[in-house]
Protein backbone atom coordinates (compact mmCIF):
# COMPACT_ATOMS: atom_id res chain seq x y z
CA UNK A 1 0.00 0.00 0.00
CA UNK A 2 2.89 2.31 1.00
CA UNK A 3 4.60 1.76 -2.30
CA UNK A 4 1.30 2.68 -4.54
CA UNK A 5 0.97 5.72 -2.36
CA UNK A 6 4.77 6.68 -3.04
CA UNK A 7 4.45 5.51 -6.85
CA UNK A 8 1.44 7.86 -6.69
CA UNK A 9 2.92 10.76 -5.34
CA UNK A 10 6.27 10.91 -7.24
CA UNK A 11 4.33 12.05 -9.96
CA UNK A 12 1.96 14.25 -8.23
CA UNK A 13 5.04 16.13 -6.78
CA UNK A 14 7.13 16.39 -10.04
CA UNK A 15 3.99 17.77 -11.19
CA UNK A 16 4.11 20.58 -8.25
CA UNK A 17 7.87 21.18 -8.81
CA UNK A 18 7.68 21.61 -12.62
CA UNK A 19 4.57 24.11 -12.21
CA UNK A 20 5.98 26.25 -9.49
CA UNK A 21 9.41 26.61 -12.03
CA UNK A 22 7.28 27.21 -14.97
CA UNK A 23 5.15 30.10 -12.89
CA UNK A 24 8.57 31.70 -12.25
CA UNK A 25 8.85 32.91 -16.11
CA UNK A 26 5.08 34.48 -16.19
CA UNK A 27 3.31 37.26 -15.04
CA UNK A 28 4.91 36.47 -11.39
CA UNK A 29 8.08 37.40 -12.54
CA UNK A 30 6.82 40.54 -13.55
CA UNK A 31 5.04 40.90 -9.96
CA UNK A 32 8.26 40.12 -8.20
CA UNK A 33 10.23 42.75 -10.65
CA UNK A 34 7.16 45.33 -9.77
CA UNK A 35 7.83 45.01 -6.14
CA UNK A 36 11.35 45.96 -6.13
CA UNK A 37 10.31 49.50 -7.71
CA UNK A 38 11.37 51.85 -4.71
CA UNK A 39 8.60 54.10 -3.06
CA UNK A 40 9.46 57.09 -5.60
CA UNK A 41 9.25 55.38 -8.63
CA UNK A 42 5.41 54.88 -10.71
CA UNK A 43 4.96 51.61 -12.90
CA UNK A 44 4.74 52.37 -16.52
CA UNK A 45 5.10 49.45 -18.44
CA UNK A 46 6.45 45.84 -18.47
CA UNK A 47 8.39 44.20 -21.18
CA UNK A 48 8.96 40.92 -21.29
CA UNK A 49 11.65 38.81 -22.69
CA UNK A 50 11.43 34.73 -23.49
CA UNK A 51 14.29 34.13 -25.89
CA UNK A 52 15.68 30.76 -27.04
CA UNK A 53 19.84 29.89 -27.05
CA UNK A 54 21.54 31.71 -30.22
CA UNK A 55 22.61 28.95 -32.42
CA UNK A 56 26.04 29.02 -34.24
CA UNK A 57 25.28 30.76 -37.68
CA UNK A 58 22.29 32.56 -36.36
CA UNK A 59 21.40 35.71 -35.23
CA UNK A 60 21.58 36.50 -31.72
CA UNK A 61 18.44 36.24 -30.40
CA UNK A 62 17.72 39.50 -29.37
CA UNK A 63 13.51 41.24 -28.02
CA UNK A 64 13.05 44.64 -29.78
CA UNK A 65 10.22 47.16 -27.97
CA UNK A 66 9.46 50.68 -28.77
CA UNK A 67 8.91 53.30 -26.31
CA UNK A 68 7.55 56.41 -26.48
CA UNK A 69 9.52 59.01 -23.85
CA UNK A 70 9.09 62.30 -22.40
CA UNK A 71 11.17 65.34 -22.77
CA UNK A 72 12.27 66.23 -18.88
CA UNK A 73 10.78 62.82 -17.29
CA UNK A 74 13.28 60.95 -14.93
CA UNK A 75 12.73 57.25 -16.22
CA UNK A 76 14.00 54.25 -14.48
CA UNK A 77 14.72 50.54 -15.90
CA UNK A 78 14.59 47.59 -13.78
CA UNK A 79 15.71 44.08 -15.37
CA UNK A 80 14.91 40.76 -13.42
CA UNK A 81 15.61 37.47 -14.85
CA UNK A 82 13.55 34.23 -14.24
CA UNK A 83 15.30 31.96 -11.96
CA UNK A 84 15.29 28.65 -13.70
CA UNK A 85 16.91 29.91 -16.68
CA UNK A 86 20.70 30.17 -17.00
CA UNK A 87 20.75 33.83 -19.05
CA UNK A 88 21.63 37.07 -17.33
CA UNK A 89 19.38 39.57 -19.47
CA UNK A 90 20.76 43.34 -20.31
CA UNK A 91 18.40 45.68 -20.86
CA UNK A 92 19.78 48.45 -23.77
CA UNK A 93 18.34 52.00 -24.26
CA UNK A 94 18.82 53.52 -28.08
CA UNK A 95 17.78 56.69 -29.74
CA UNK A 96 17.88 55.22 -33.56
CA UNK A 97 21.29 53.73 -33.09
CA UNK A 98 23.15 55.47 -30.59
CA UNK A 99 23.22 53.50 -27.31
CA UNK A 100 22.38 55.57 -24.52
CA UNK A 101 22.42 53.12 -21.28
CA UNK A 102 22.87 49.70 -20.57
CA UNK A 103 22.27 47.55 -17.75
CA UNK A 104 25.69 45.46 -18.32
CA UNK A 105 29.17 46.68 -19.02
CA UNK A 106 31.05 44.12 -21.06
CA UNK A 107 34.34 45.40 -19.79
CA UNK A 108 33.87 44.77 -16.07
CA UNK A 109 31.25 41.93 -16.46
CA UNK A 110 29.14 43.54 -14.00
CA UNK A 111 25.24 43.64 -14.05
CA UNK A 112 22.98 46.73 -12.64
CA UNK A 113 19.51 45.54 -11.87
CA UNK A 114 18.57 49.02 -13.12
CA UNK A 115 19.71 52.19 -14.42
CA UNK A 116 17.93 55.91 -14.72
CA UNK A 117 17.43 58.00 -17.19
CA UNK A 118 16.41 61.67 -17.81
CA UNK A 119 15.12 62.16 -21.25
CA UNK A 120 16.35 65.28 -23.07
CA UNK A 121 13.98 65.13 -26.39
CA UNK A 122 10.54 63.33 -26.80
CA UNK A 123 10.38 60.42 -28.94
CA UNK A 124 10.16 57.15 -29.58
CA UNK A 125 13.28 55.09 -28.61
CA UNK A 126 14.06 51.54 -28.89
CA UNK A 127 14.96 48.95 -25.93
CA UNK A 128 16.75 45.83 -26.41
CA UNK A 129 17.08 42.96 -24.30
CA UNK A 130 19.31 39.88 -24.70
CA UNK A 131 20.97 37.78 -22.84
CA UNK A 132 24.58 37.36 -22.00
CA UNK A 133 26.67 35.14 -24.22
CA UNK A 134 22.98 34.14 -25.93
CA UNK A 135 22.12 31.77 -23.22
CA UNK A 136 18.31 31.03 -23.23
CA UNK A 137 16.49 32.81 -20.83
CA UNK A 138 13.18 34.60 -19.59
CA UNK A 139 12.91 38.11 -18.20
CA UNK A 140 11.49 41.16 -17.60
CA UNK A 141 12.06 44.75 -17.90
CA UNK A 142 9.83 47.90 -16.00
CA UNK A 143 9.74 51.01 -16.89
CA UNK A 144 8.65 53.51 -14.14
CA UNK A 145 8.28 57.26 -13.82
CA UNK A 146 10.83 58.62 -10.87
CA UNK A 147 8.79 61.16 -8.85
CA UNK A 148 10.37 64.56 -8.70
CA UNK B 1 3.12 -6.89 -10.92
CA UNK B 2 6.23 -4.56 -11.20
CA UNK B 3 3.99 -3.93 -15.17
CA UNK B 4 1.21 -3.19 -13.15
CA UNK B 5 3.02 -0.53 -11.18
CA UNK B 6 5.16 1.05 -13.72
CA UNK B 7 1.62 1.17 -15.90
CA UNK B 8 0.00 3.29 -12.72
CA UNK B 9 2.99 5.47 -12.93
CA UNK B 10 2.21 6.27 -16.59
CA UNK B 11 -1.31 6.65 -16.68
CA UNK B 12 -1.37 8.88 -13.42
CA UNK B 13 1.92 10.72 -15.01
CA UNK B 14 -0.02 11.12 -17.97
CA UNK B 15 -3.59 12.10 -16.61
CA UNK B 16 -1.98 15.03 -14.54
CA UNK B 17 0.33 16.01 -17.27
CA UNK B 18 -2.76 16.39 -19.73
CA UNK B 19 -4.54 18.22 -17.04
CA UNK B 20 -1.08 20.67 -16.80
CA UNK B 21 -1.08 20.90 -20.77
CA UNK B 22 -4.96 21.57 -20.82
CA UNK B 23 -4.47 24.25 -18.11
CA UNK B 24 -1.84 26.01 -20.04
CA UNK B 25 -4.09 25.83 -22.82
CA UNK B 26 -6.32 27.41 -21.16
CA UNK B 27 -3.60 30.14 -20.08
CA UNK B 28 -3.24 31.07 -23.49
CA UNK B 29 -6.77 31.69 -25.00
CA UNK B 30 -7.75 33.73 -21.85
CA UNK B 31 -4.77 35.79 -20.55
CA UNK B 32 -1.48 37.62 -21.30
CA UNK B 33 -0.06 35.57 -18.94
CA UNK B 34 2.16 33.56 -21.32
CA UNK B 35 5.07 34.89 -22.81
CA UNK B 36 5.21 35.15 -26.47
CA UNK B 37 7.92 33.77 -28.60
CA UNK B 38 10.02 37.11 -29.71
CA UNK B 39 9.54 38.31 -33.22
CA UNK B 40 13.24 37.03 -34.15
CA UNK B 41 11.99 33.34 -33.94
CA UNK B 42 8.94 33.32 -35.57
CA UNK B 43 8.63 31.27 -38.33
CA UNK B 44 5.52 32.44 -40.14
CA UNK B 45 4.74 31.85 -43.47
CA UNK B 46 3.24 34.87 -44.54
CA UNK B 47 5.80 37.41 -43.59
CA UNK B 48 4.26 40.61 -44.96
CA UNK B 49 1.30 39.98 -42.88
CA UNK B 50 3.06 39.53 -40.05
CA UNK B 51 5.13 42.79 -40.64
CA UNK B 52 2.05 44.86 -40.83
CA UNK B 53 0.94 43.56 -37.50
CA UNK B 54 4.18 43.70 -36.12
CA UNK B 55 4.54 47.14 -36.79
CA UNK B 56 1.00 48.33 -35.79
CA UNK B 57 1.67 46.26 -32.25
CA UNK B 58 5.01 48.62 -31.76
CA UNK B 59 3.10 51.42 -33.07
CA UNK B 60 0.47 51.21 -30.63
CA UNK B 61 2.93 49.73 -27.53
CA UNK B 62 4.76 52.81 -27.58
CA UNK B 63 2.73 55.05 -26.61
CA UNK B 64 2.99 56.82 -23.18
CA UNK B 65 1.28 55.14 -20.46
CA UNK B 66 -2.11 57.06 -19.32
CA UNK B 67 -0.39 58.17 -16.14
CA UNK B 68 2.46 60.58 -17.49
CA UNK B 69 0.67 63.53 -18.26
CA UNK B 70 -1.03 63.29 -14.66
CA UNK B 71 2.13 63.12 -12.92
CA UNK B 72 3.48 66.07 -15.09
CA UNK B 73 0.69 68.34 -14.09
CA UNK B 74 1.25 66.71 -10.25
CA UNK B 75 4.60 67.57 -10.52
CA UNK B 76 4.44 70.97 -11.35
CA UNK B 77 2.37 71.80 -8.81
CA UNK B 78 -1.07 72.07 -10.67
CA UNK B 79 -4.31 71.30 -8.02
CA UNK B 80 -6.57 68.74 -8.69
CA UNK B 81 -9.63 69.82 -10.56
CA UNK B 82 -13.39 67.38 -10.95
CA UNK B 83 -14.21 69.17 -13.46
CA UNK B 84 -11.71 68.13 -16.21
CA UNK B 85 -12.94 64.29 -15.88
CA UNK B 86 -15.28 62.73 -18.14
CA UNK B 87 -18.71 62.69 -16.39
CA UNK B 88 -19.27 58.20 -15.62
CA UNK B 89 -23.00 58.50 -15.66
CA UNK B 90 -25.03 57.01 -19.15
CA UNK B 91 -21.45 55.22 -20.17
CA UNK B 92 -24.54 52.47 -20.75
CA UNK B 93 -25.51 55.16 -24.24
CA UNK B 94 -22.02 53.86 -25.39
CA UNK B 95 -23.30 51.12 -27.65
CA UNK B 96 -21.03 50.34 -30.27
CA UNK B 97 -17.86 48.82 -29.41
CA UNK B 98 -15.93 51.90 -31.64
CA UNK B 99 -17.79 54.46 -28.87
CA UNK B 100 -16.95 52.02 -25.67
CA UNK B 101 -13.38 51.44 -26.34
CA UNK B 102 -12.46 55.00 -27.32
CA UNK B 103 -14.22 56.06 -23.74
CA UNK B 104 -13.02 53.14 -22.01
CA UNK B 105 -9.05 54.78 -22.69
CA UNK B 106 -11.16 58.62 -21.40
CA UNK B 107 -11.66 56.93 -18.46
CA UNK B 108 -8.57 54.93 -18.00
CA UNK B 109 -6.60 58.24 -18.17
CA UNK B 110 -9.27 60.02 -16.14
CA UNK B 111 -8.19 57.23 -13.33
CA UNK B 112 -5.00 57.80 -13.45
CA UNK B 113 -5.27 61.25 -12.98
CA UNK B 114 -7.49 60.31 -10.09
CA UNK B 115 -4.74 58.05 -8.78
CA UNK B 116 -1.85 60.20 -9.20
CA UNK B 117 -4.05 62.72 -6.79
CA UNK B 118 -4.70 60.36 -4.43
CA UNK B 119 -8.58 61.17 -4.92
CA UNK B 120 -9.70 57.62 -3.95
CA UNK B 121 -13.15 57.98 -3.04
CA UNK B 122 -13.89 59.66 -6.37
CA UNK B 123 -12.04 56.54 -8.21
CA UNK B 124 -14.75 54.08 -7.28
CA UNK B 125 -17.11 55.26 -9.78
CA UNK B 126 -14.44 55.24 -12.08
CA UNK B 127 -13.08 52.02 -11.52
CA UNK B 128 -17.25 50.56 -11.88
CA UNK B 129 -17.79 52.48 -15.07
CA UNK B 130 -14.20 50.99 -16.55
CA UNK B 131 -15.53 47.57 -15.51
CA UNK B 132 -18.67 47.94 -17.25
CA UNK B 133 -17.50 49.23 -20.46
CA UNK B 134 -14.40 46.42 -20.40
CA UNK B 135 -17.22 43.80 -19.68
CA UNK B 136 -18.91 45.31 -22.80
CA UNK B 137 -15.95 44.79 -24.86
CA UNK B 138 -14.99 41.52 -23.83
CA UNK B 139 -11.68 42.33 -21.52
CA UNK B 140 -13.52 42.84 -18.07
CA UNK B 141 -11.53 39.71 -16.97
CA UNK B 142 -8.44 41.74 -16.95
CA UNK B 143 -9.59 43.82 -14.34
CA UNK B 144 -9.28 43.39 -11.06
CA UNK B 145 -12.91 45.12 -10.01
CA UNK B 146 -12.56 43.38 -6.24
CA UNK B 147 -8.89 44.58 -5.43
CA UNK B 148 -9.38 47.33 -6.99
CA UNK B 149 -12.14 48.85 -4.90
CA UNK B 150 -10.72 47.12 -1.90
CA UNK B 151 -7.83 49.49 -2.52
CA UNK B 152 -9.73 52.46 -3.62
CA UNK B 153 -11.13 52.47 0.07
CA UNK B 154 -7.89 52.25 1.65
CA UNK B 155 -5.66 56.05 0.36
CA UNK B 156 -2.97 54.17 1.92
CA UNK B 157 -2.55 51.19 -1.09
CA UNK B 158 -2.17 54.30 -3.59
CA UNK B 159 1.24 52.52 -5.23
CA UNK B 160 -1.00 49.13 -5.70
CA UNK B 161 -3.60 50.97 -6.95
CA UNK B 162 -1.64 52.55 -9.31
CA UNK B 163 0.02 49.53 -10.44
CA UNK B 164 -3.04 47.39 -10.65
CA UNK B 165 -4.90 49.65 -12.85
CA UNK B 166 -1.93 50.77 -15.15
CA UNK B 167 -1.16 46.98 -15.46
CA UNK B 168 -5.06 46.40 -15.98
CA UNK B 169 -4.81 48.29 -19.29
CA UNK B 170 -1.52 47.15 -20.43
CA UNK B 171 -3.18 43.76 -20.43
CA UNK B 172 -6.20 44.54 -21.81
CA UNK B 173 -4.16 46.23 -24.60
CA UNK B 174 -1.78 42.91 -25.12
CA UNK B 175 -4.90 40.82 -25.16
CA UNK B 176 -6.64 42.68 -27.62
CA UNK B 177 -3.64 43.20 -29.93
CA UNK B 178 -2.80 39.13 -29.59
CA UNK B 179 -6.77 38.28 -30.68
CA UNK B 180 -6.67 40.25 -33.56
CA UNK B 181 -8.71 43.23 -32.34
CA UNK B 182 -5.97 45.14 -33.14
CA UNK B 183 -8.74 48.21 -34.04
CA UNK B 184 -10.53 47.78 -30.42
CA UNK B 185 -6.54 48.31 -29.14
CA UNK B 186 -5.81 51.30 -31.42
CA UNK B 187 -9.18 53.45 -30.20
CA UNK B 188 -8.29 52.59 -26.17
CA UNK B 189 -4.63 53.91 -26.35
CA UNK B 190 -6.13 56.98 -28.68
CA UNK B 191 -8.95 57.46 -25.95
CA UNK B 192 -6.06 57.99 -23.29
CA UNK B 193 -4.37 59.94 -25.10
CA UNK B 194 -7.07 62.19 -26.25
CA UNK B 195 -7.68 62.35 -22.00
CA UNK B 196 -4.39 63.02 -21.62
CA UNK B 197 -3.78 66.01 -23.99
CA UNK B 198 -7.34 67.61 -22.94
CA UNK B 199 -6.27 67.27 -19.18
CA UNK B 200 -3.04 69.15 -20.03
CA UNK B 201 -4.77 71.85 -22.18
CA UNK B 202 -7.71 72.72 -19.68
CA UNK B 203 -4.54 73.53 -17.40
CA UNK B 204 -2.92 75.89 -19.36
CA UNK B 205 -5.86 78.07 -19.98
CA UNK B 206 -5.94 78.64 -15.81
CA UNK B 207 -1.87 78.34 -15.36
CA UNK B 208 0.75 79.79 -17.74
CA UNK B 209 3.24 76.89 -17.01
CA UNK B 210 6.06 76.52 -19.28
CA UNK B 211 6.97 73.00 -18.88
CA UNK B 212 3.06 72.08 -19.77
CA UNK B 213 2.86 73.88 -22.29
CA UNK B 214 6.00 72.47 -23.83
CA UNK B 215 4.82 68.82 -23.23
CA UNK B 216 1.31 70.29 -25.65
CA UNK B 217 3.42 71.52 -28.39
CA UNK B 218 5.39 67.96 -28.57
CA UNK B 219 2.19 65.62 -28.80
CA UNK B 220 2.29 65.91 -32.50
CA UNK B 221 5.21 63.42 -31.86
CA UNK B 222 2.50 61.05 -30.91
CA UNK B 223 -0.69 61.99 -32.64
CA UNK B 224 1.34 61.10 -35.86
CA UNK B 225 2.04 57.43 -34.33
CA UNK B 226 -1.93 57.01 -33.61
CA UNK B 227 -3.00 58.38 -37.05
CA UNK B 228 -0.30 55.81 -38.67
CA UNK B 229 -2.89 52.97 -36.91
CA UNK B 230 -5.72 54.63 -37.34
CA UNK B 231 -5.45 55.07 -41.01
CA UNK B 232 -5.31 51.30 -41.77
CA UNK B 233 -9.05 50.99 -40.48
CA UNK B 234 -10.57 54.42 -42.25
CA UNK B 235 -12.56 52.58 -44.32
CA UNK B 236 -14.72 52.25 -41.46
CA UNK B 237 -17.12 55.55 -41.35
CA UNK B 238 -16.38 56.04 -37.42
CA UNK B 239 -12.93 55.92 -37.72
CA UNK B 240 -12.57 58.21 -41.18
CA UNK B 241 -14.91 60.45 -38.54
CA UNK B 242 -13.01 60.11 -35.92
CA UNK B 243 -9.29 60.44 -37.97
CA UNK B 244 -11.05 63.93 -39.34
CA UNK B 245 -10.96 65.30 -36.27
CA UNK B 246 -7.61 64.24 -35.10
CA UNK B 247 -6.35 66.09 -38.31
CA UNK B 248 -7.57 69.52 -37.41
CA UNK B 249 -5.45 69.03 -34.17
CA UNK B 250 -2.53 67.09 -36.28
CA UNK B 251 -2.64 70.93 -38.40
CA UNK B 252 -2.55 72.80 -35.39
CA UNK B 253 0.12 71.04 -33.42
CA UNK B 254 2.52 70.84 -37.15
CA UNK B 255 2.77 74.85 -36.93
CA UNK B 256 4.58 73.98 -33.75
CA UNK B 257 8.69 73.96 -34.60
CA UNK B 258 10.79 71.75 -32.48
CA UNK B 259 14.43 71.89 -32.92
CA UNK B 260 16.93 69.72 -31.71
CA UNK B 261 20.60 69.72 -31.01
CA UNK B 262 22.95 66.78 -31.15
CA UNK B 263 24.67 65.55 -27.94
CA UNK B 264 26.95 62.76 -26.75
CA UNK B 265 25.66 60.18 -24.51
CA UNK B 266 27.78 58.44 -21.25
CA UNK B 267 26.97 56.37 -18.01
CA UNK B 268 27.64 57.46 -15.04
CA UNK B 269 26.78 56.59 -11.61
CA UNK B 270 25.42 59.23 -8.98
CA UNK B 271 24.97 58.18 -5.32
CA UNK B 272 24.75 55.14 -6.10
CA UNK B 273 22.26 54.97 -9.14
CA UNK B 274 23.63 54.38 -12.38
CA UNK B 275 22.29 56.69 -14.54
CA UNK B 276 22.28 57.09 -18.69
CA UNK B 277 22.91 60.40 -19.99
CA UNK B 278 22.31 62.37 -23.32
CA UNK B 279 23.62 65.33 -23.81
CA UNK B 280 20.74 66.29 -26.09
CA UNK B 281 18.40 69.33 -25.91
CA UNK B 282 15.34 69.49 -27.30
CA UNK B 283 13.85 73.38 -27.79
CA UNK B 284 9.63 73.44 -28.60
CA UNK B 285 8.81 76.86 -30.58
CA UNK B 286 5.23 77.58 -29.84
CA UNK B 287 3.14 81.05 -30.28
CA UNK B 288 0.21 82.28 -28.10
CA UNK B 289 -2.04 81.91 -30.55
CA UNK B 290 -0.69 78.51 -32.07
CA UNK B 291 -1.73 76.70 -28.42
CA UNK B 292 -5.05 78.55 -28.45
CA UNK B 293 -5.41 76.71 -31.92
CA UNK B 294 -4.33 73.52 -30.04
CA UNK B 295 -6.69 74.20 -27.31
CA UNK B 296 -9.64 74.44 -29.39
CA UNK B 297 -9.42 71.52 -31.42
CA UNK B 298 -8.47 69.42 -28.88
CA UNK B 299 -11.90 70.48 -27.32
CA UNK B 300 -13.97 70.16 -30.16
CA UNK B 301 -11.75 66.22 -30.22
CA UNK B 302 -12.66 65.47 -26.65
CA UNK B 303 -16.52 66.66 -27.12
CA UNK B 304 -16.68 64.56 -30.27
CA UNK B 305 -15.35 61.23 -28.48
CA UNK B 306 -17.60 61.41 -24.85
CA UNK B 307 -20.95 62.63 -26.78
CA UNK B 308 -23.46 59.78 -26.56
Amino acid sequence: MKKHFLILLIPILSLFVSNEVKAQCNSSLVTVCSAKLSDDATYLKELRARLQAHESGQQMPVARFSLLLNKGNHYRFNICNAEEFEGQAILQLYDKDKLLGTSYFSKTKKHYPSFDFICPKTGVYKVLISFEDGKEGCAVGILSLVNK
Amino acid sequence: MKFKNYLLVFATTALLFSCSSDNTNKNENTSSDTFEVPDSLLQDDDMSLQLDKEAMDEIIQNISSPVEMSALLKDEGIEFNYKFLSPTDNIDEFNTNFKQALNLGVLGADMGYLNMYNKTGAVLNYITAIKELSDELKVGQFFNFETLKRLATNSENIDSLMYISVSSFDKMDSYLRENNRSDISALLVTGVWIEGIFLATQVVKENDNATIKERIGEQGIVLEQLLIILNHYKKDKRFFDLITELEKVNTALSKVEIVVEEGEAEMVEVDGVLMAVSNQKSTVKMTDEQLVEIIKTIEELRNFVIKY
